[in-house]
């Protein structure tokens, strides 16, 4: 059973390794002369004020929330999806109906303006 | 030992590692980091009870989603403000006992119930998901729950666009 | 799928589609026009309340192969329900105008509300239970922090949020356990894995115990009520008075269905907890209302210890008879309470002209003069809530009573009649502030806020004067419930 995910287990171990590799290389073989200059988060530009990390706007917020609830939605989708050809008919309305209150929130959300980033 | 108890033990011990990171980690940046890491080692687990489609929701959900609402709900606070402050208030002798009676309790449920390492895993049917499907639209079983579901995202889509949106 | 399914949920598909459309309709309509929404919302509940009360002669219809149930408990709650929902469209109306929080969510997310607990009231499955409590749940987080820049508003909505999301966390802790324990979440196999002998019995306990949880910080019972006296100051008043009628009702439904019917193996176990629960929110809400000079949260300890009586029902479950007449009786002081409940939070409103002002028992004085069928109307649901005659207060208060004492708990009944006493102080000293004091209270005439408290009022006394037709319904409500 465990082998059917043999190929995920490979893309991560692959993917981990390849960030591992790219970041041991070059600080290995990298030239390295620090320099005060250098190190600013701006090399040559302007001399930063502050802290390097603001607070971000609320959409941020919203974003992250709408996208939880679609996420919601398709998860619901994949089993569906996978006996829809045994359900038929009565699948096919039976998800319309879980559409439409979602559809009608959909609505809402875009006549509100909360899919516009201003 | 086989190659799926090894597997277990790996990631429980990320589950536990990276859990405890969670609650100690000053940044709470770092501290979202390591909770994905939590998901991800419970997502393991569900693979090797051979829930694949909890090891989907797992990922696409909490990972996909939840963990990047909370990284930009840590951004929308003054961090500096947090990362100073003690990380324990004067209750924690309070809760540690109560922590420690839940734990208590749960050991002494799962007890009798007769947990086993050598039991074997129940068999799941290969078409589980197909029959997930089914039984998610069917009307003997959850079709009322799952309609409901999506009033109930309606509802908590309304309130956070209201909660976000509303300046005046 | 057949019609009985459909017949069975046609009230909370109404709603649900009604409170849909009435979304569509905010966007749509323009500003001039939001008045109608209330309208329109409060037909939405009438039209709803018109199929249940036509449905209310039909007999017991399981649905969706056992997920839901039409019963007679079931109709006498949305029946409940559909009246909360009423109540809080008549209070909201002209408030929310004045407080300057008429925004075009409020029906909708009202109306998804009631549907919540209607569907609460009908569930028959730990599934349903869970996302009736959400559904009845989120509107009300959002509804508590409706006044959106007020930061007691936010402070309400955020408290109330994560205390209600930690308490569901309990309930959904206490479904996987009950369903680890029997193999089941429906409640009626639940029941038969119980009788069967089939179900591991601590694992259900346990799983009793976090549901218990959960639900007692829905109707705010001692020690899970630290958010309500924050809460209902925090929020607009007119949420707070739909919150604290429906909200606590719908934790009794759930509370009732699944104690009741599902876990009576446990309840050799669980009546003496019961009872417990029961004295320590009896004597903590009145002791505490004693000492508040806020109205707001003079009525949320009300509240808690309100619900501290209506626990009584739940102790004397060992006895077959008591039982059904417990369970009756509160049913009975449900209605009772949303009432006086909603009576005393309109009265809040009439008075409360000053919105950043709160409102305290000093600013009733002189109300009685100024006002005097207001203040008639405010004695009445003092004297309802104290359980004086001549209010339903009182029989409700008599019939839970009288069932604790057949179910055995004699010194549960003394602990529920001394602290009504002591209620008494405090409710009765708004009624002296009323008639005794001199003052001059500023007073709101608004036609549907009068209407809903004069009704309520004038239902509380008369009903009272002969109340065995609607104890015999919420009996009859109860008898396919064990």
């Amino acid at each position: 059973m465990l082998l059917e995910y043999a190929a995920i287990a490979t893309m991560i171990l692959v993917t981990a390794l390849v960030a591992v590799i790219a970041v041991v290389l070059g600080s290995l073989f990298g030239p390295k002369r620090p320099h005060a200059r250098k190190l600013l988060p701006y090399e040559s530009g302007m001399t930063p004020i502050g802290p390097g990390t603001r607070r971000v706007p609320v959409r941020f917020y919203l974003i992250a929330v709408l996208f939880i609830l679609f996420d919601i939605e398709i998860i619901f989708f994949l089993p569906w999806a996978i006996a829809f050809r045994e359900l038929g008919w009565y699948g096919f309305w039976a998800m319309v109906v879980f559409n439409i209150p979602i559809l009608i929130g959909f609505i809402y959300e875009w006549k509100k303006g909360g899919l516009e980033w201003e | 030992m086989d190659a799926s108890q090894i597997i277990f033990f790996l990631s429980a011990a990320l589950i536990l590692v990276s859990a405890l990171f969670v609650v100690t980690a000053r940044n709470l940046v770092h501290a979202a980091l390591w909770l994905i890491a939590t998901l991800f080692g419970v997502a393991v687990l569900y693979v090797l009870l051979e829930a694949g489609f909890l090891a989907v929701v797992q990922v696409v959900v909490y990972i996909g989603a939840i963990a990047i609402l909370f990284i930009f709900a840590v951004m929308l606070t003054r961090r500096d403000l947090l990362s100073q402050s003690s990380q324990t208030n004067a209750n924690w002798p309070v809760a540690l006992g109560v922590s420690a009676l839940s734990l208590a309790a749960i050991a002494f449920i799962a007890r009798g119930f007769g947990f086993s390492l050598d039991r074997p895993l129940a068999p799941v049917p290969t078409d589980s998901l197909e029959r997930l499907g089914q039984a998610l639209v069917s009307p003997q079983q959850f079709v009322l729950p799952f309609e409901v579901a999506s009033v109930l995202l309606v509802a908590a889509l309304v309130g956070a666009v209201y909660v976000a949106m509303n300046k005046k | 799928m057949t019609i009985t399914d459909f017949s069975v949920i046609l009230p909370v598909t109404l709603l649900t589609a009604w409170a849909s459309i009435l979304l569509l309709a905010e966007l749509f309509l323009p500003r001039a026009q939001r008045p109608f929404l209330a309208l329109l919302a409060a037909l939405g509940l009438a039209l709803t309340l018109g199929i249940s009360l036509a449905q209310s002669a039909q007999e017991f219809a399981p649905g969706f192969g056992g997920m839901v149930v039409r019963d007679g408990f079931s109709n006498f709650l949305n029946v409940l329900f559909l009246l909360t929902g009423l109540f809080g469209v008549a209070l909201s109306y002209r408030y929310n105008q004045r407080a300057q929080i008429e925004r075009g969510e409020y029906y909708p997310l009202l109306l998804f509300s009631v549907a919540g607990m209607m569907l609460m009231g009908q569930a028959a499955d730990l599934i349903v239970v869970f996302l009736a409590l959400e559904l009845l749940s989120f509107p009300l987080y959002i509804l508590s922090a409706f006044a959106y820049p007020r930061p007691q508003s936010e402070e309400a909505g955020l408290k109330y949020f994560l205390l209600g999301a930690f308490a569901s966390g309990f309930v959904v802790y206490g479904i996987a356990l009950t369903f680890g324990a029997s193999g089941s979440t429906d409640l009626a196999r639940i029941v038969a894995s119980v009788a069967a002998g089939s179900a591991n019995l601590p694992l259900l306990t346990a799983g009793a115990g976090l549901l218990l949880v959960g639900f007692g910080f829905k109707v705010a019972a001692v020690p899970f009520h630290m958010w309500t006296p924050d809460v209902y100051q925090g929020a607009p008043t007119s949420v707070t008075a739909f919150m604290a009628a429906g909200a606590k009702t719908a934790g009794f439904a759930a509370l009732l269905r699944v104690f009741g019917a599902a876990f009576p193996a446990l309840a050799a176990d669980l009546s003496p907890l019961m009872a417990i629960l029961a004295a320590v929110t009896m004597l903590f809400g009145n002791l505490i209302a004693v000492a508040q000079t806020d109205m707001k949260r003079m009525l949320a300890y009300s509240s808690i210890a309100q619900a501290g009586y209506l626990l009584m029902a739940f102790a004397p479950f060992e006895i077959e008879a008591a039982r059904t007449m417990a369970v009756a009786g509160a049913l009975f002081y449900l209605l009772a309470y949303t009432l006086a409940s909603f009576g005393s939070w309109g009265v809040v409103i009439a008075l409360e002209k000053d919105l950043d002002r709160h409102l305290s028992i000093g600013d009733f004085a002189g109300l009685a003069r100024r006002s005097p069928w207001l203040a008639a109307a405010m004695t009445v649901f003092m004297l309802s809530l104290t359980g004086l005659p001549p209010t339903l207060g009182l029989v409700g208060k008599i019939y839970l009573f009288r069932a604790v004492i057949e179910g055995g708990m004699v010194w549960l009944a003394v602990i529920g009649a001394l602290t009504s006493v002591v209620s008494a102080f405090y409710y009765l000293r708004i009624v002296v502030n009323m008639f005794m004091r001199e003052g001059e209270p500023a007073v709101e005439r608004e036609w549907w806020l009068e209407f809903a408290i004069g009704a309520a009022a004038v239902v509380t006394v008369v009903v009272s004067l002969w109340p065995f037709p609607l104890f015999e319904w919420a009996e009859w409500a109860v008898m396919k419930l064990f």
